[in-house]
């Protein structure tokens, strides 16, 4: 469905006034149908949520009475060095699981797209990105393993290849050096990641209007040229949306280092997010991960709220 | 396609490095897959003997055996089908009717309304877990898989609200006019228009969510307990013990979980290339 | 017109039928859940525990007519992670298996989601059949372990010892060490012909069980108690000062690869599994899955020579959670894997039983596996581990033993375990 086609163009007969009222009317009427969805949301989200920030003014071990401690859990985050430094540590991975993967995502996307799909055929083209998306189905406890065999030092399949093409001397032990190890995971992760930019990317650039392109080639336009001009301005809709989802994946996400590092060696590949997850599961201290959780989330809130921002603004700019 | 008839030249060598490289790339993401695959199917002493790296110098399926008989494997396996295809099918009729307001009834304050339904999105996991569970008991609902399908309509309803309002948001007009004077009413112009042109939409919804929720493990393990409730990814984590893990039989539970969503995504593909229209929040 | 698709068509019949089953599935029959015990456990089938578990099962409903034992597998982590939650609901077992410590059993039986097992303990008599350093993960008092009333039986008990390549101390011609110069001896010995002496991994327990290892050399019963439950340890005393020194020493010679550092447990068992180490400190789960699965070299254990003590207690626990319909069934069951055939059959499987007798072990590798374990128990020598004292303090002493792998120095090291120690213990 290309955008273009569809330009509203006004129907003849209807003027603004006559199209307002109807709106207004419409517009009553039709939220109506947010009251299924915000029925549940209530339920499933906003009354927990409340319920976790309730927690996080108690101590609480997840059973038994809960104890009123006021502000106390979050004056304790505030001075948790261990949290805070590990901050460092979530720059890496929003850099690997969404930074990363939105700009790689879009250029293969675009390539497999309006170059292998236009020289190789469609079947080719998805074939490619079926084996780009299949990390995105690996359970990842599975990950981890599959990937401590690869980058085993002692007989993982990095280390042998290096011998094996004559870069013995670059042997490492790519997860047991802390000046290696975040790399080592960032890399892991966007393995992990690309195939969701990839998909969303691939499908919104159906919209595309195939004449740009051949207009653009006709002027003697390169791949690149192209790619800057046309791909990346229709695209940005779906870039912030790609940006969003991952940005907030990776702030809340901790499994994935977790069965790669356990967050070692010492702290080098610890993340924020594993502190709450901790609290809740591993000590039961439920009120001080209620805590960590409702700053974590109002961290994300905030990130979330500049995204939108900037995607609402490029808006106004294009229109 | 017409873009073919202009830019399909294969001419030169350079569109074959092009799809050499790709094809390296896809090399490098299946990769690890071949590699649990061979796993899968080594007998444990081969394992021990050679390593994870080692080609298997014979073909044992007993680790899918054994893996299969101790959890039940055709019951877990049907749990997980029909949470993933009851929260795709329904997080897309939340989501619809949600963005059929926002996107195309412009209701009031929708940006906000949109910002709040994100918060399914933003809040982590292991915060919302223990009222959950809170919750669920007080109704009767944990340890049932119903409560895991209304909680993951409902995160995951939260994202395809955000997708397809920003793509009804653009939604011409006009051709609602026009059913409109035909004498439509809301609920016929939701089904007999905005879905059938949102159709790719939903198309890509209905993949993501069932595979997203297909590899959810964290609130299934919480709220389903019992053996009888388990999914397939939670089933995968009877393979690590305390102590140690059995690694050939964590590479064959992990093919089982692995593949069916495989299917899924292959049966699925088309919707995806024809497409998703993201518009902006306006 | 939209007309859904076959796949379409299919999805929504799944859901309605999630629907419809789960709207239907709420109430069973309750009348023919009178006579059965559920029972959870998170072992493997093919364990020595799972195997006797079996058995066990299985006689109990030869001797108890109309009864069925509904066994419901489930895995270590959901049960770590829920079972609070599960416990505290009316869909809790009758019987469980679950894991021993402050932290877990402790904690329940503090909160009363635990039943008493005092009573039956002592018209069973299994406060008499038990050692009692096996004893103190099944008692607690107010949450605290080592005295108090019963809150759980385990089956099994677990020690460190040193697991051995045979072929690889004949091909270098190592004897069995029995006195710790020796122990050190060897290990110069196989670093100096290109061997690395000790599988270990560092993202998991087994390093910061050789550290634990080393400090118990120097340990005596005050010392440890005072470490496990008074809070009063000292980091930087003789027993962890020699524990951080001879453990950095030992990965500076070589004897430990510093290249374990990422290494998890299953790793170091495969290194050792592979016969790329001589070598492997660690606890007797590995003794089933080496017994079947290595075939390339023979193998055997021997006690860390040396020295009193070894890492180890009492299993995990059979628990009979307060909501257990059936109490009384319950006791009964775990009395009778308590009873010799149950027992034998686990020593026989490579478990280390809590009642086994040595004599009825066929297999010889097994008996010793037994004797040691009485050897260690009659010297009171189980000394429990070094992350038990502090909540998540395995996660402390993970990356503590990694920095010190990694070559931060052993001072600044225990200086962080005592920051950690001092403020989590008692939270």
């Amino acid at each position: 469905m290309s955008q273009a086609a569809l330009e509203p163009a006004r129907p003849p007969g209807t003027t603004p006034e006559a199209a307002a009222v109807r709106g207004r009317r419409r517009r009553e009427s039709l939220a109506l149908y947010l009251l299924p969805g915000a029925a549940l949301f209530v339920a499933v989200i906003l009354i927990p949520m409340g319920m976790n920030v309730w927690y996080s003014l108690h101590q609480w071990y997840g059973i038994g009475p809960m104890k009123w401690v006021g502000l106390q859990n979050y004056v304790r985050l505030f001075h948790d060095s261990t949290f805070w430094t590990s901050f460092e540590h979530q720059v890496g991975l929003v850099l690997a699981m969404a930074v990363v993967p939105t700009v790689v995502g879009l250029v293969l996307a675009a390539g497999l797209f309006d170059y292998i799909g236009a020289r190789f055929g469609g079947r080719t083209a998805g074939l490619l990105r079926a084996c780009i998306y299949l990390p995105q189905v690996m359970p990842l406890a599975v990950m981890g393993v599959v990937w401590g065999w690869i980058l085993n030092p002692r007989i993982g399949a990095l280390n042998g290849l290096l011998g094996d093409v004559g870069l013995g001397s670059l042997r490492h032990d790519w997860l047991g050096d802390p000046r290696t190890a975040l790399y080592t995971v960032m890399a892991v992760m966007v393995w992990v990641q690309i195939g969701f930019p990839l998909v969303i990317f691939m499908a919104g650039m159906q919209r595309i209007d195939p004449s740009l392109h051949e207009a653009a080639e006709v002027d003697g336009a390169d791949w690149w040229q192209r790619f800057f001009r046309i791909t990346v301005p229709i695209m940005r809709p779906e870039t912030y949306v790609v940006l969003l989802m991952t940005t907030i994946g990776a702030l809340k996400s901790f499994a994935a280092i977790y069965t790669l590092t356990q967050g070692g060696p010492g702290t080098s590949t610890n993340v924020p997010s594993y502190y709450s997850y901790a609290n809740f599961f591993e000590t039961t201290r439920v009120g001080y991960g209620a805590a960590i959780a409702t700053v974590m989330t109002v961290i994300t809130v905030v990130v979330t709220l500049v995204l939108l921002r900037l995607q609402s603004r490029q808006q106004e700019v294009r229109d | 396609m017409s873009v073919r008839a202009v830019r399909s030249g294969r001419r030169g060598p350079v569109p074959y490095v092009v799809l050499l490289g790709f094809v390296a790339v896809a090399v490098l993401m299946v990769g690890p897959f071949v590699l649990v695959a061979m796993n899968s199917v080594k007998s444990r002493t081969d394992f021990a003997a050679h390593g994870g790296m080692s080609v298997p110098s014979s073909v044992d399926l007993d680790s899918f055996r054994t893996f299969w008989n101790s959890v039940g494997f055709t019951h877990v396996l049907t749990n997980s089908v029909v949470v993933g295809a009851s929260v795709a099918v329904l997080a897309v009729v939340v989501s619809l009717f949600n963005a059929y307001a926002i996107g195309i009834g412009r209701v009031k304050g929708r940006l906000w309304i949109l910002g709040v339904f994100l918060l399914g999105n933003l809040l982590p996991q292991e915060a919302l877990v223990y009222p959950l569970y809170d919750l669920a008991k007080r109704v009767g609902l944990y340890d049932n898989i119903l409560a895991v399908i209304i909680v993951f309509t409902v995160i995951q309803g939260a994202f395809g609200t955000y997708l397809l309002s920003s793509v009804l948001s653009s939604f011409p007009t006009e051709i609602l006019e026009a059913a409109r004077l035909d004498g439509a009413g809301r609920w016929r112009i939701l089904w007999r228009i905005v879905v059938p042109v949102s159709r790719p939409t939903i198309g890509v919804m209905l993949t993501l969510f069932f595979i997203w929720t297909w590899n959810e493990f964290f609130i299934p393990m919480v709220l389903l307990p019992s053996s009888a409730n388990q999914t397939v990814s939670v089933s995968i984590a009877t393979t690590q013990g305390q102590h140690m893990v059995d690694i050939t039989m964590q590479a064959a539970s992990s093919m089982l979980a692995v593949i069916p969503a495989v299917i899924f995504f292959l049966l699925f593909q088309r919707t995806l290339t024809r497409g998703v229209a993201v518009g902006a929040v306006k | 017109m939209y007309r859904p698709g076959k796949t379409s068509v299919l999805l929504a019949a799944a859901a309605l039928t999630a629907l419809g089953t789960t709207a239907c599935g709420g109430s069973s029959g309750s009348s023919a859940q009178d006579h059965v015990l559920n029972l959870w456990h998170y072992e493997d089938a093919d364990s020595a525990m799972g195997i006797a578990w079996k058995e066990a099962v299985k006689e109990f409903q030869q001797q108890n007519p109309g009864w069925t034992v509904k066994v419901s597998h489930t895995s270590f982590e959901q049960i770590q992670k829920t079972a609070p939650m599960l416990l505290n609901s009316p869909k809790a077992p009758d019987i469980m298996e679950y894991n021993k410590g402050n932290a877990t059993a402790g904690l329940l039986s503090k909160e009363g989601l635990l039943t008493d097992l005092s009573p039956a303990a002592r018209s069973y008599g299994w406060d008499a059949k038990l050692p009692a350093g096996i004893q103190a993960t099944s008692r607690y008092s107010d949450g605290v372990m080592g005295s108090g009333n019963w809150y759980g039986v385990p089956d099994y008990a677990e020690y460190a010892m040193v697991y051995y390549n045979k072929d690889l101390f004949a091909k270098y011609h190592v004897a069995v060490p029995t006195t710790w110069d020796q122990f050190t001896a060897a290990l110069a010995t196989f670093k100096a012909a290109g061997v690395t002496p000790l599988a270990d991994g560092g993202a998991e327990y087994p390093a910061q069980q050789y550290l634990w290892e080393l400090a118990l050399r120097k340990a005596d019963p005050s010392w440890i108690k005072a470490y496990e439950e008074t809070g009063k340890a000292d980091f930087h005393d003789a027993a962890w000062t020699y524990a951080a020194d001879t453990f950095a020493d030992w990965v500076k010679r070589g004897y430990i690869a510093r290249n374990s550092v990422s290494q998890k447990a299953q790793d170091m068992g495969d290194a050792f599994e592979a016969g790329s180490s001589p070598m492997m400190v660690s606890g007797d789960w590995w003794y089933g899955g080496f017994e079947s699965e290595i075939t390339a070299f023979s193998w055997g254990t021997f006690l860390i020579p040396g020295s009193t003590y070894a890492a180890g207690s009492g299993g995990n626990l059979w628990v009979v959670p307060k909501n257990s319909k059936h109490a009384d069934m319950a006791e009964k069951f775990i009395n009778l894997t308590l009873q010799p055939t149950i027992q034998n059959l686990l020593a026989a499987k490579g478990q280390v039983p809590v009642a086994a007798d040595p004599s009825a072990v066929s297999d010889p590798r097994a008996r010793e596996l037994v004797q040691n374990y009485r050897t260690i128990v009659g010297r009171d020598g189980l000394a429990f581990y070094p992350d038990w004292p502090v909540p998540d303090f395995y996660a402390t002493l993970t990356s503590a033993t990694q920095n010190l792998m990694n070559g931060q120095s052993p001072q600044s090291v225990l200086s962080s375990l005592q920051s950690a120690y001092t403020s989590g213990f008692g939270h």
